[in-house]
């Protein structure tokens, strides 16, 4: 009973240097704080005049006031902004299909399958992440010229699932390694072969791995120039980013058109990071605590 | 349902570990088979290729007479529980339960009988929808013999499934699963490093010990016989005391420990090989529920030991004794510091809650002279003719 009882007595006379060591805490949280908007402000401010121009005319964008739509509503008359939506969508899509088709198989087998040189093999693979795209863009462009695919999509989204492909499989490794063995073991023995139990067992369960890739990959070949203007010489099928910078390059080239442009294609790269934003953060800390 | 034969049946991992040794083991249609031993004894090793998840180096495996050495495991039609249950958490209970029936290609209806006639048995109707993580420990165990039951498998396997469980839990879990394998009738090879629940569940029960086979028999046999020092220790719990002992057959055979001597009923001399010539040493084994404390007048067979200490268990109390030379000095060998470095003549005796023995009491104790046991000093196999 004499235990239970001091430690309230404690609590209702608390020592005066819990004082001093609260402050210091206190001011810390504010400094903090001030850093993090200061760092908002700089990162939130070209969206802001992105907006704020994209919604004036030209005249008003050089007189420096006014508002209009005028910039929105001429914007697809100048580019086909539609089409390389559409476009950015579908490469982006079938890039990051091929990056989970390969990824999802190859992680499940580095992480659970027993075969020869499966550890070198992996770190194979896994060392190609460190290779920029600038590195391999030249041979890759001979590459897929020779094999007649730099006129539509193909070689562009074979380019960026390469590319891709190495993380992927990086991340499923380690969250399946996670996933117990047993569990695998459970399918087999219930009935599934080896690639049952990864589609009916493993990738329900690896949703927040799943997502990550998907989001990462999503916002890199979204936001990406290069490979869309070196792989896609098709202009009716080239990506927004491409038709951006085509934009750009004008002789007479309308500021607030092209941050109209620029809004439209920023924006599906944003929703999805927001949307997706727990899962990257499980999915990117996964594998920590293991 | 079907019967399963081992038949030397080796496994080598690749590093040349040779996780069982030349196994032949025969387990009966409907019989409930304990696979026991400590860790790394391969009784797990021999479960998994039965399951079909591990190859077969050598020797033949088969179930329901036809060999399955290269059958895949979902062919073998059998079910394993696992130690850490497997259940596929985005899945609910009752889809759990169905799966394999699912894989199967069974009816929507058909799935709906079996999982909901398992689960009446598992008394697990109430928590059909819910997922694995929202269940308790032993819901979870049940679950996991629900979906090796409604498939109806040609054999149960079961791998340690109770060691995830608090003892009481355990203990409630033993009794139902022997309940719903007499139920159900199906071959089982259950695997386990708990020589209680071996002892408890088992219709026989099979000691394993460095991949090899040490014995298998019923229970009882299992404790009134053990084939060698191995499986006479590691049966029982406390487990069979063990004292290397001198032979000396001057005037009727008798047993020297120490400076003491106990006879041996002349019974023994035809019913084991005991070594003729005095002086080689044998290992003797006496279980803790046969040294009885006797009165200190009786000389006849009885030894003066020392109370070393005493583990009171509620229901009786563990006596921890070691023989006392003819000056009453314990045969306890103790270092500088104290600590007990040999105890070449120490034993554990079972008595009665209220027996009122304390640390440094010295005892008059007798051996039961119907429970001796002898093993070869050197092999350690049991003496007894078969």
């Amino acid at each position: 009973m004499t235990t239970l009882l001091t430690p309230p007595a404690k609590s209702e006379q608390p020592s005066p240097s819990l004082g001093p060591v609260k402050k210091p805490k206190k001011v810390g949280r504010w400094i903090l704080f001030a850093v993090m908007m200061i760092i908002a402000v700089i990162m939130l401010y070209p969206f802001w005049v992105m907006i704020i121009t994209s919604l004036k005319s030209e005249a008003q964008f050089l007189a420096g006031t006014g508002f209009s739509w005028l910039s929105w509503s001429s914007l697809t008359s100048v580019i086909p902004i539609g089409q390389e939506v559409l476009s950015s969508t579908i490469v982006c899509s079938a890039s990051i299909l091929v990056i989970l088709l390969v990824g999802l198989p190859a992680g499940f087998a580095f992480s659970k399958l027993r075969f020869r040189m499966s550890t070198m093999v992996f770190l194979l693979i896994v060392s190609a992440m460190m290779v920029p795209l600038q590195a391999i863009l030249m041979t890759e462009f001979v590459n897929m010229t020779r094999l007649h695919l730099t006129g539509g999509y193909t070689g562009a989204i074979l380019v960026y699932a390469s590319l891709g492909t190495p993380f992927s499989v990086f991340l499923f490794t380690t969250y399946f390694r996670g996933v117990p063995d047993e569990l695998i073991e459970a399918g087999i023995v219930d009935g599934l072969g080896y690639f049952g139990a990864l589609w009916r067992l493993v990738v329900p369960i690896a949703v927040p791995a799943i997502a990550t890739v998907t989001v990462l990959q999503f916002i890199q070949i979204w936001d990406d120039l290069l490979v869309g203007l070196f792989f896609i010489q098709n202009t009716s099928q080239r990506p927004i980013t491409v038709g951006l910078a085509v934009l750009a390059a004008g002789r007479t080239t309308s500021i607030p058109e092209l941050m109209a442009g620029s809004i439209i294609s920023a924006l599906p790269a944003m929703v999805v990071y927001l949307g997706f934003q727990r899962y990257l953060v499980k999915g990117l800390t996964m594998g920590i605590d293991r | 349902m079907a019967d399963i034969t081992f038949d030397g049946v080796t496994k080598i991992y690749a590093d040349k570990i040779r996780a069982v040794d030349e196994l032949s083991l025969h387990v009966a249609d409907g019989e409930f088979m304990v696979l026991v031993g400590p860790s790394g004894c391969g009784k797990t090793t021999a479960l998994r290729m039965l399951a079909g998840l591990e190859d077969i180096t050598s020797g033949s495996l088969s179930i329901g007479g036809a060999v399955v050495n290269n059958v895949l495991p979902k062919d073998r039609d059998v079910a394993m529980v696992f130690q850490n249950y497997a259940l596929y958490p985005h899945m609910t209970v009752a889809q759990n339960m169905g799966f394999a029936l699912k894989i199967r290609g069974h009816s929507k209806f058909d799935i709906a009988t079996k999982v909901s006639e398992a689960a009446a048995i598992l008394r697990l109707t109430d928590y059909l929808d819910r997922r694995p993580k929202a269940l308790s420990g032993g819901q979870r165990q049940r679950v996991a013999m629900g979906r090796a039951i409604v498939r109806s498998p040609q054999a149960f396997l079961m791998d340690e499934p109770l060691s995830n469980l608090d003892a009481q839990l355990r203990v409630e879990m033993r009794l139902e699963i022997a309940r719903i394998q007499r139920l159900l009738g199906v071959a089982t090879v259950y695997v386990t490093h708990d020589q209680i629940e071996a002892m408890t569940m088992g219709d026989r029960v099979a000691v394993m010990r460095g991949g090899k086979l040490q014995q298998c028999d019923t229970p009882q046999d299992l404790y009134d016989h053990p084939r060698n020092e191995f499986v006479a220790g590691f049966m029982g719990s406390p487990p069979m005391n063990l004292l290397r002992a001198g032979l000396d057959t001057t005037n009727g055979a008798s047993l020297v420990l120490g400076t003491q001597r106990v006879a041996i009923p002349s019974s023994y001399a035809t019913s084991h090989a005991l070594p003729a010539r005095d002086g080689l040493g044998v290992v003797f084994g006496i279980r803790p529920e046969d040294v009885q404390v006797v009165g200190a007048d009786d000389d006849a067979g009885s030894l003066t030991t020392k109370v070393e200490r005493r583990e009171a268990l509620g229901a009786e109390i563990l006596v921890h004794l070691s023989l006392v030379d003819a000056a009453g000095t314990s045969t306890l060998v103790v270092n500088d510091d104290g600590a007990v470095v040999a105890r070449p003549t120490t034993m554990v005796a079972k008595m009665g809650p209220r027996s009122g023995v304390a640390v440094g009491d010295q005892l008059r104790v007798r051996f039961n002279p119907d429970h001796f046991h002898f093993f070869d000093a050197d092999s350690g196999d049991s003496l007894r003719k078969s």
